[in-house]
Parts: structure tokens; sequence; C-alpha cells
């Protein structure tokens, strides 16, 4: 007779093996490999949960420890490929294929390990695809997660950093798979239920908490006048004509200038509630100057920042938060508000070519996709209409018909046109394509295709790609506001000029932007200490951003 | 939309951050309006000897400016680092210039130096030639207040006041600071790099500013006046100083001896600055980094050791 319950045999297999190591579901920290061993076996689809902030970090010391006779050839399927234990599993053979969404801290080594042949790569993934195929066809058999504190039924609180955690239980769970939590402590009573106990097979209280990286802090001290004369090109040359309320910031430099000029240039532009007031977007920090000013009044948020817990916790009118007052991050739903409910995207990136297609790949680095694509790409199947997106809509097609044409998301490239380290911004040839040459990759690694973009910022002006009706107009705009790199310096004068005076290049004095404005008095704070103040003492940023 | 340049000087003095603006703003600010004349300003072009071997920038002013103006009327020598160029270190043309503006204040005698300190040190480009104009100012420092000069370092700068520079900070008749501002002689790298990161993180940045910075160093008594971080607040400190330094002879030598004595002696064995504050009598010695600019000087005011009888 066919048996229709095979996995959930299985299932309920390696559980009875693992129960044997705990009192309950609680297991010592010591065990962790023990319960490894008896729980997984070679082959399995893991999810070792490495996010954006919070790292599994104790059970991926413990599936490194594992006898590989027992345990080997894993298939590794996890959004961050972050801490150095992460790509040691590869090394000592527990694991072989990977996919992935992204490798920041990694990237480097990632690469090597690739061309190496050390890792299969299935592929590198946008979150939400990642999170697609969890429910599709890459389904964890085991989930490896990480919480704040459980109670000892195995409720989960996650903490501010929720993140991940619920897809992959989700997933995990509801398919026949094991889920292991390692959580920094084990409570009476969990301040809420971020993951339900009946989800959560066992738990490992860890010796110590959980590594959280401050990602998305940006010291206003570092911030430049070029990156404040950009920042105002965007807000005079972007947001307001555009009237953009719902949005995306990426984490860089140049739209922390922007978060920082809200309450200061943009007070004095009159746009005070007429932009940037809904937001898909961590807690940065450097936004707190216009949340104290009035401007923004929601927020939801991939994951938390480390030091902006008790501010968020007194900011619950802006922000997403828990009965118990602390942040609910999800990665998951604020990667689809930033996909379907965002009318805007605004990030740096490190390489621009002809056609707009950027690219954060450098030769020797794949630092993956994490959810940047997902922002900064037209959303086709929206349906719902907003100004900003029936506005480049009709820039992008001005003689269709009103009613049957599409919006279009604005996706908006910002930097100055040398870079760091005076790395030009403007290439003729993506390294990314080279090195999908190299490695014999079907797709380059491009992290926001050129049609996707709208506009292209720079010290030099902008560029509404939206107006562009042929490849030679929109390569001649973007080589229009690329400085003196050599793409710049390859423009046709002549047909640059024709698009200024068409509107697709905007220079600033066209804006009324005089460059000599960009001064950093324009900061609504110019240091951390500017934030703390701000906030009324309850951002507390972590020690390496002081300077007091 | 207001341009900061039509801003009358005295406002301007007051929103603008010292800790952030060049060395040109700072003076053009510190000193009655349009009062600053440079000494061999950048249209000379004495630059650095050295720095083109190495194919390295130069400047036209070699990273200081020095000249004269007035404070309230009256007139005062004046020199600033530019904490942007190569970290305001000190090269042969740069200490030259120092020098030179020190000897000028010692034949007059009367007429006040303000240093607006923002250094890493010597340039390693141009070790020697730095190093001997780092003792070269040294003593022209002392020959200066010997001859009755009142000599008052400003530190507050980005790149705070290190190696030579801290030295040369001690041997002023005073010293303001302000919370970014730090003083020292190592720089937290290098007693990192020499004595282990267990010794010394200079990634822990609050570590690295409550056992360098302005406050720390105002309640040991090393700095005289705490400033807040705005041009005017500095302006206000240099006159207070130029107000109440005394005399400079062997008695105030020998009472400064004594009070560097006596900080040895009580404070030798802390293991940390909140251990110092502790012992001061402090209550919540660790909430003294968090204290805004006017609470914090009236504590450093109530308890701190500077001492009008030395330096």
């Amino acid at each position: 007779m066919t048996s229709w319950q095979n996995n959930r045999v299985a299932r309920d297999a390696r559980i009875a093996a693992g129960a044997a190591l705990a009192r309950g579901k609680v297991v010592e920290a010591r065990d962790a490999t023990r319960l490894l061993e008896a729980v997984l076996r070679s082959g399995d689809r893991v999810c070792l949960e490495g996010d954006n902030q919070k790292q599994a970090d104790l059970l991926s010391r413990a599936l490194l420890a594992v006898d590989r006779s027992k345990v080997n050839d894993l298939h590794m399927v996890q959004s961050g490929v972050v801490l150095p234990e992460h790509l040691d599993l590869f090394d000592r053979g527990v694991a072989k294929k990977l996919d992935y969404a992204y490798s920041g801290p990694q990237s480097a080594r990632i690469a090597r390990m690739l061309f190496g042949g050390k890792i299969e790569l299935g592929a590198v993934h946008t979150y939400l695809e990642l999170f697609a195929r969890y429910f599709i066809d890459l389904t964890p058999h085991v989930a490896l997660i990480a919480a704040a504190s459980a109670d000892r039924e195995g409720n989960l609180y996650t903490g501010p950093n929720t993140e991940d955690t619920p897809t992959v239980v989700e997933a995990t769970a509801f398919k026949d798979g094991v889920v292991i939590a390692q959580v920094n402590e084990i409570v009476d009573q969990v301040p809420r239920v971020d993951i339900p106990a009946d989800r959560v097979h066992f738990i490992v209280k860890s010796d110590k908490p959980f590594f959280v990286e401050p990602l998305f802090t940006r010291d206003p001290a570092a911030i430049t006048e070029g990156q404040i004369l950009t920042a105002m090109l965007a807000i005079k040359g972007v947001y307001a004509p555009y009237g953009v309320q719902r949005l995306n910031h990426g984490i860089g430099f140049s739209t922390a200038a922007i978060e920082l000029l809200l309450p200061t240039y943009g007070e004095r532009l009159g746009l005070k509630g007429r932009i940037a007031t809904h937001f898909a977007l961590n807690p940065h920090p450097a936004l707190i100057p216009a949340i104290e000013s009035g401007w923004v009044r929601q927020i939801h948020s991939f994951g938390s920042e480390v030091g902006m817990d008790d501010y968020i916790r007194a900011r619950s009118d802006v922000y997403f938060t828990g009965p118990d007052g602390s942040l609910r991050s999800n990665r998951a739903f604020c990667q689809t508000a930033g996909l379907y409910a965002c009318d805007m995207f605004i990030g740096s990136t490190l390489q621009i070519d002809l056609q707009g297609n950027s690219s954060t790949v450098t030769a020797s680095r794949i630092a993956g996709f994490g959810g940047a694509p997902n922002m900064g790409a037209d959303a086709r199947g929206r349906r719902h209409p907003s100004e900003p997106w029936l506005k480049a809509g009709a820039e992008a097609d001005p003689d269709g018909s009103a009613l049957m044409r599409r919006g279009r998301k604005l996706v908006v490239q910002i930097g100055e046109t040398f870079g760091d380290k005076n790395v030009p911004l403007f290439v003729e040839k993506l390294d990314a394509i080279e090195l999908a040459e190299k490695l014999k990759l079907d797709l380059a690694p491009v992290m926001i295709y050129g049609d996707d973009v709208t506009h292209i910022v720079t010290e030099e002006g902008v560029a509404n790609l939206l107006l562009c009706r042929t490849a030679l107009e929109r390569e001649q705009a973007i080589r229009g506001v690329a400085g003196y790199t050599d793409v710049g310096r390859r423009r046709d004068h002549a047909m640059v000029a024709r698009l200024r005076e068409c509107g697709v290049i905007c220079r600033p004095e066209d804006l009324g932007i005089n460059p000599l404005d960009a001064d950093r008095s324009l900061l609504a704070a110019r240091s951390i200490r500017d934030l703390v103040r701000w906030s009324g003492g309850l951002y507390a940023p972590p020690s390496k951003f002081r300077n007091w | 939309m207001i341009a900061t340049k039509d801003i009358a000087p005295a406002e301007r003095a007051r929103s603008t951050s010292f800790n952030e603006a060049s060395a040109r703003t700072r003076l053009e600010l510190l000193l009655d309006a349009g009062s600053l004349v440079e000494f061999i300003g950048p249209e000379q072009r004495e630059i650095s000897p050295h720095l083109k071997i190495f194919d390295l920038p130069e400047q036209f002013d070699d990273g200081i400016v020095i000249g004269h103006g007035r404070l309230d009327g009256a007139p005062v020598f004046v020199a600033a680092q530019e904490g942007r160029f190569m970290g305001g270190a000190f090269g042969e043309v740069h200490g030259a210039k120092l020098t030179g503006l020190l000897r000028a204040a010692r034949e007059i005698g009367t007429i006040p130096v303000l240093i607006l300190f923002d250094t890493g040190g010597v340039r390693l480009q141009e070790a020697n030639a730095g190093e001997l104009a780092i003792a070269e100012i040294m003593r022209a420092v002392m020959e200066a207040r010997n001859a009755g000069v009142k000599i008052i370092g400003l530190i507050g700068g980005r790149s705070g006041c290190y190696g030579g520079g801290g030295l040369i900070a001690g041997c002023c008749s005073a010293l303001a600071v302000s919370e970014p501002g730090r003083i020292a002689v190592s720089g937290p790298e290098v007693i990192e790099t020499n004595r282990g990161v267990e010794e010394f993180d200079s990634r822990d940045r609050a570590l690295v500013w409550r056992t360098m910075g302005g406050k720390h160093r105002r309640l040991l008594g090393a700095a005289d006046v705490f400033a807040d971080d705005t041009v005017q607040d500095f302006r206000e400190a240099a006159l207070e100083l130029i107000g109440s330094i005394g005399a400079f002879d062997l008695d105030r030598l020998k009472a400064e001896q004594v009070r560097l004595a006596d900080r040895l002696r009580r404070f030798g064995a802390c293991e940390d600055a909140i251990d110092i504050w502790t012992a001061e009598g402090i209550a919540h010695a660790e909430a003294v980094p968090e204290l805004p600019a006017d609470q914090f000087i009236a504590l450093a005011n109530r308890i701190g050791r500077a001492s009008r009888d030395a330096r």
C-alpha cells in the first residue's frame, strides 16, 4: 500500500533521536553538536539562520563540529552567508551545495571558494526569491534559528530582530521539518510570542547572546559636502516634483544625507508632509531628526538596529511594535512592502554602465543581492495608482492611453562620480560580466537592471531616464552626469546640451541649487552625539560610533 | 534660502562647530570680524620640501595658518593647524611657521598667543625635521612664557592633539578643550599596536574618549576650561583664560610639579577614567560622558583639579 506520510514519519524519527538529549525541548549547549548529529541526515537541506543582523552563531559552531561520517554533503539554503563558520562548513565537507541571497562580510572568500570548486552553487537570490523557493523547491529539512528568549514550552521571542525567522519556521515546520532554536535565555514567560511553541522542536541555550552587528548606522560626521549636494539634488529634483511619500532608502551615506536634510533643507522648500512620510526601512539612526520634526508617519522594518531599541519603543506611533513594546520586524513582509507599496527606491551602488545597469560586484567579490533588486525594480504586478507612479508612467509613455498605461516605480541611483578611494562610479563594462564569464554563470550578477532605473543623481546633476526615447539618448544622459570619469568625458557635448534643454538632464543651477550652499551646516545632525540629543537620550549608539 | 555667508559673524560663531570648521574658518570666527592678518599666507607658497619626494599633495600654507588679529579689541597672535591636511601633522615648514610666531611674541612680550591645535603629531614623511620642529616649538613656548607671554591652546579639532602636539600643549600657559577634543601623546592605535588590544582597544571609542577626551582632561585639570563645541565658546574660553593667567616664574613651575605628582599619587593605580572620577567623589561617574555641556561645566567647576597657581 502507498504511504502518503513518509515525511512525517521521518520527521518524528528525527525528533525522537534528538529527544534523547533533551529535557523537554531544552538541550544543553554542550550537547548541541550531538543533537545535530541525531537530527540531521546527510544531504539534508538546512537553513542555518544567517540574517542581516541576527546570527545563529552557536548552532553554526555546533554544526561545524559534527562527525563528518555521520553528517555530510548538506545543502545550505540561507539568506545570509555572514559568519566565517558559514563557509568553514564547505571547507570541512559538512556542506556541499549553497543557495543564498547575501554574503557581505564573506564576499571575497565566497568568490574564491566558488572559483576553487569548494562550493557547488545553486543560485544567488534576492531575499524574496529565496523565501519563495523555501515554499516550492528549497524547503528546509532542518532549520537552525536564533531567538532572544524561549519559555519551556518553546514559545520564542525574537527580540526586535525578528527578520527572517517567521518565514524560515513557516516553511520548515509545516512541511515536516525540524526546527532548532538557539536562545540567549530561557524564561518563565516570553515578552511576546513571535514563534508559537508547536513549531519549535528543540531549544539550545547559548552561553552568550547571539552576534548582532550595527549595519545601518551612518556617522553624520563622515558625510561629505559632495554627498550633501547630491542629496539636495535628489530632494529638489526627484522627491519634490513627483511628491514621493512612500519609499525605501538604501544604506549609504548619500541617503543618510537626504535623511538629515529633510528637517532643514526640505523644511525650507516647504516639503514637510508632501514627501518622505512612509518608509520601508530599517530603523536608521540618521532618520531620528526627521521623525522628531514630524516628517515621518510610519516605518516598517526588515530588521532592527543596535542602539535603537528604547527610541523605537518610545515612538510606537512611527514603528511597528509588539504588545511588549519592542520592535517587530519581518524581512519577508517588509521586502514585499518595498516592492509593492513604495513609489521609490533610492540607493547607491558601486558601478553603473552605459545602459544604467548597476552592480556591487567587483572582480574579486560576490556580495550577493540581499533586498535591493526587489526594492529597485518596477513591480509588474502592481495595480493600485498613486501620483508619483502615474506621473513616472506618463513620462515613460506620454502617448499611451492614460487608462491602459502602466505606472512606473521611481528607481533612483545616487552617488558621487568618483566614489570611495576615487574609483569611478561609471564604467563601460560591469565587473559583474567579467565575473560571470570567469565563473561560467548563466546570469551576470546585476543588482538593478538598467530598464528599471529611472533617475541617476550625481554632483553633476539629475538624469531622468524616463524621458529618454532611444538607447543613444539614454547613454548620453548617463554620460552627461558622469562628471570627469572616462565615461563622462566621452560624452557627445552637443547631444548632452540638447538633453539638458529638454529637461532630461538637470544641472544644479537648473534646479536653483548653488553647489556652494552644500555645506555641512545644513545637516540636522552633524555627529552621532547630535542624533542622541535629537532622540532625547533614547538612542544609545554602540561604542564604535562615539566621540565622547 | 539664506546662505551661511550672509549671517552676522557672531551668529555664525555661535552656530559653527569648532570641531568641523576648517582652520581658516575657526580663526575668522574666533577673532574680531575682519581682523585676521596672515603671515606667510598661501599666496607665498611656502610648501613642504619633502612631500613631493613621496608623490604626496602639498598645501600652499603647509597645513597651518599663522597671523595676528584682535580679540575683543586687544591684539593677539594666532596659529591654527588644519586637521584635514595630513591630519594636521607637523612638518618642517609647518613647524618653522609656528616657531617664528612664538619668537615674534617673545620679542614683543605682551601679546598673547592662541594655538588652535588639530594634529596627530609629526609627519612620518618628514620625521626628522618634524621632531626637530617639536623641540624648537617647545623651547620657543617656554622662552615666550618666560618673557611674559600668555600662550593658550584651544583643542577641539577632529585630529585631536597628539604626539608632539600633546607635548607642546603641556608647555602652554593654559588649555581650553571641548568634548570631541582629545589630548594625549601616544594615540589609541599606537598603544594598541605596542601593548595589545587587552591594554587598550582603539576601536572602543567610548574608552578612547573617556581616557583622552575633553571631559576627562578637564576633570583631571590637564585643561583649564571646558568649551561647548562652537567657535563662539572657544572665543569666550580664550578671553577668560587671557584674563586669568598669572605670572610665570619658578614658583609656578614648582606648583605645577606638585600638582602633577599629587595627581599621579592619587590616581596612578586607577584602571579606568571612571575609577578616577569616582575617586574624585563624582556620584554616577559612569554618566559623566552623557552629561550635557552646561551640567558638565558646573560639575567640572566644582571638582575640576585645575589650579590657577600651577602650569
